[in-house]
């Protein structure tokens, strides 16, 4: 059963320390009803709870907001922050929802600012190769567009039900980092809803800027601490001509990582570097009711390449192919057309769901990527000390491995869930090891996924004193009531 | 054995399919083509049934020069030779046309074969003659939309699906036996065996080679018109809240759609 689902009538009652801020009372409904319109307020506390957490697992960090709004356009969403901002009322943006942080969890109640019903695609500006959303547009749907003007949005941050907003938020990264960066890189302008209601408008359709400090940059991955985010400007390419997914299986994790520095050293730069161990891959087969390529080896490498034709394709996986078979892969298997390709893909994006309901949390840890061997290694080390199950898979050659602590073992290829009393304080313990284990190597505590509350208390960890304090400090500047998504990144 | 596959290269089944109204023909500008799926299952059947017994996979389609990229694609696969039937004429639908010139290729040029595996039918012109009418040109025994098979030195047993059951056929060697889905699970090529195909050089044959003469060329059909099926009309929407929605689903599945 779904841990969620189970305790959810407990959301709404775990209270966090609110004094600060002003309750949501009956006339502040009633602006905020004047502002988007009766139908769009909840105030209703069952209809709530879908908006009391995002996609981390442990009810513990859930809260139900006071009221959800829904507004429609940037100029509701500045009214709504205007009167929050009066009444020193919290706000928390909130778009997919498919964060793993609690990024968009009202840790202190108030107001979450929904920007679902701001789905329009503005505009796919040709001339300049960009694109307009706003920040309720989906990947789904952003993707499907583009592809219609035939042009290519490089990034693919894995759950394609995540909105702009929240992209921009925590600057996602997802499997085609390695070759094409993250959306920071595709970003070009942004109109934010500051807290006091005032609306500006960093960046535009440019591919260069040198004019004063770079605020753009600051709102993205600022996790909506520093406004709401409302339109998104976005960079977009041509389509690469030809695409093509190697499966390369091996009889070891090792060898399998070690592959990728020796791929980037013969100057492969492929389109996305997966490992993924076979335990995994056999129980998404089983979910999915589909079949992957090949039944050798315990760990895979999904390699996927991009090239202008067949000929320079052909090259790449040969060079690539050279590379494996000498690090000891058993072989290589292509999937070429687009049917074989999606299914390699679909098994590897459901691979997260069909291991979820066990999933404690997520870990996003970010190494330099010579050290990912390393760093796999040590995962495996506290997965044998602590009897936790630790399926980790991720992006072999950017450095971003995601170790999942699950409260569950695995025996014989069956997940064996395990009760709380066994999960529970081994988590911290697996937590602190890998955390201790990633600031060894220089690594970050988070590549893609942001702080939210869940992180919080580990960013001191890997973050230096002045830079918080820094950081503090811009917070301050941006929204000196702190009513903007408090209670995220730091206290 | 002597296993004789034979391939078509087809629209892809994602693709958008446009038709130019005029010529009666379809656009096949942005048009992505891959080998017919069925066929896919016949080449990897005629793998595993020389992984098994031992022997040769032939493989063979007729087309014009682009169909060397299925044929590639059958080696790639690990099939030990690929030829192609040279043929720039435009797609007639007739399967007759085609049956008759493999079945004089075979006799011809490859006889001694033990068996000639075909996918159940071509997608695009899901016409699902060719095997059979090969079968009865050549005097073979037949098994059609086969699910599963076996093949012995000189006989084979085969299931295939029959409406609400499967029937269980044998049959001896030499037979034509045309590929269902759920027959296999197609193999990925290797990336070595792409790269094998990509220097193995594919013989042509043309239609003169077979003598075939033009009028046994012509096609007994003619195409009257090619039409895309209607669009679909929209579907309703009920924006409601949940009670009231379900109240007028219902009253519009009983009045309108009158299901329940």
């Amino acid at each position: 059963m779904n841990r969620k689902t189970q305790n959810l009538k407990k959301t709404g009652k775990t209270g966090r320390k609110s004094g600060m801020y002003n309750k949501v009372d009956k006339n502040i409904i009633t602006q905020l009803e004047k502002i988007v319109g009766l139908k769009n307020v909840i105030v209703d506390p069952e209809k709530m709870v879908d908006y009391s957490h995002d996609e981390f697992s442990l009810d513990e960090i859930a809260r139900n907001p006071d009221a959800v709004v829904k507004p429609v356009s940037t100029e509701e969403i500045a009214e709504i922050c205007r009167l929050a901002n009066t009444k020193k009322i919290p706000v928390t943006p909130r778009a997919g929802a498919t964060g793993l942080c609690g990024g968009c969890v009202p840790a202190f109640g108030g107001i979450v600012v929904s920007v679902e019903r701001m789905n329009r695609i503005i505009e796919i500006d040709m001339k300049n190769q960009m694109a307009e959303v706003e920040a309720g547009v989906n990947l789904r749907d952003f993707y499907a567009e583009v592809e219609e003007a035939g042009l290519f949005f490089p990034p693919h941050p894995g759950d394609e039900s995540a909105m702009f907003g929240g992209l921009v938020a925590t600057n996602a990264g997802g499997a085609r980092a390695v070759k094409y960066g993250v959306i920071r890189n595709y970003i070009r302008g942004l109109e934010v809803v500051l807290p006091s209601g005032n609306v500006i408008r960093p960046g535009g359709k440019l591919m260069k800027s040198s004019s004063g400090y770079n605020l753009l940059n600051l709102f993205i991955g600022s996790e909506g601490t520093l406004g709401i985010v409302s339109h998104i400007i976005i960079q977009l390419m041509p389509p690469p001509a030809v695409l093509r997914s190697l499966i390369i299986p091996y009889d070891n994790l090792h060898d399998a990582i070690e592959t990728v520095p020796l791929m980037i050293k013969r100057k492969i730069l492929p389109l996305a570097v997966e490992f993924v161990p076979r335990e995994v891959i056999v129980i998404t087969e089983n979910m999915l009711n589909k079949k992957w390529p090949c039944t050798q080896g315990n760990t895979y490498l999904l390699v996927i390449l991009d090239a202008a034709g067949a000929e320079e394709m052909d090259r790449l996986s040969e060079t690539v192919a050279e590379v494996c078979l000498e690090k000891g892969a058993i072989d290589v298997f292509v999937a070429d057309d687009p049917k074989k390709q999606e299914l390699v893909l679909d098994i590897r994006s459901k691979m997260y769901e069909s291991i979820k309901e066990y999933n404690i949390e997520t870990l996003d840890i970010v190494v330099p990527r010579g050290e990912i061997a390393n760093h796999v290694e040590k995962i495996v080390e506290v997965q044998n000390k602590f009897g936790l199950w630790l399926p980790t898979y991720g992006h072999a050659a950017d450095g971003n491995v995601h170790t999942h602590i699950m409260s569950a073992r695995l025996e014989g290829g069956k997940i064996i869930p395990l009760s709380e009393d066994d999960w529970k304080e081994k988590l911290n313990q697996v937590r602190n090891e890998l955390y201790r284990d990633c600031k060894d190597r220089g690594g970050m505590i988070s590549g893609e996924h942001g702080i939210g509350i869940v992180k919080k208390d580990y960013l001191p960890y890997v973050i230096d004193k002045e830079e918080i304090s820094l950081m503090k400090g811009i917070k301050h500047v941006f929204d000196p009531n702190n009513i903007m998504n408090p209670g995220k990144i730091f206290d | 054995m002597n296993i004789f596959v034979f391939v078509k290269r087809v629209p892809d089944t994602e693709s958008k399919i446009r038709i130019d109204r005029e010529n009666n023909t379809i656009i096949e500008e942005e048009l992505n083509f891959i080998l017919s799926p069925y066929d896919e299952y016949a080449v990897e059947e005629a793998l595993r049934v020389r992984e098994t017994v031992g022997g040769k996979v032939t493989v063979f389609s007729i087309g014009p020069d682009e169909a060397k990229v299925v044929l590639k694609k059958a080696l790639a696969m690990g099939a030990d030779e690929a030829v192609l039937i040279k043929d720039d004429s435009p797609e007639a639908y007739d399967g007759l046309r085609i049956a008759k010139i493999i079945s004089r290729l075979i006799k011809d040029k490859y006889p001694g074969y033990d068996l000639l595996l075909f996918g159940k039918q071509s997608v695009g012109a899901d016409n699902a003659q060719v095997p059979a009418m090969v079968a009865e040109i050549l005097g073979l025994p037949q098994v059609n939309v086969v699910t599963k098979l076996d093949i012995d030195d000189n006989k084979g047993t085969a299931i295939r699906e029959i409406e609400g059951a499967a029937e269980k056929v044998s049959f001896p060697l030499p037979a034509v036996i045309s590929a269902q889905k759920g027959l296999n699970e197609p193999r990925y090529e290797t990336l070595k065996g792409i790269m094998m195909a990509k220097r193995k050089e594919i013989p042509l044959i043309s239609l003169q080679d077979l003598g075939l003469t033009e009028e046994e060329l012509l096609p007994r059909l003619e195409l009257i018109k090619m039409d895309s099926p209607p669009a679909r009309e929209a579907g309703k929407v009920i924006e409601e809240e949940p009670e009231d929605a379900a109240k007028k689903l219902v009253e519009f599945l009983h009045k309108e759609a009158k299901v329940i």
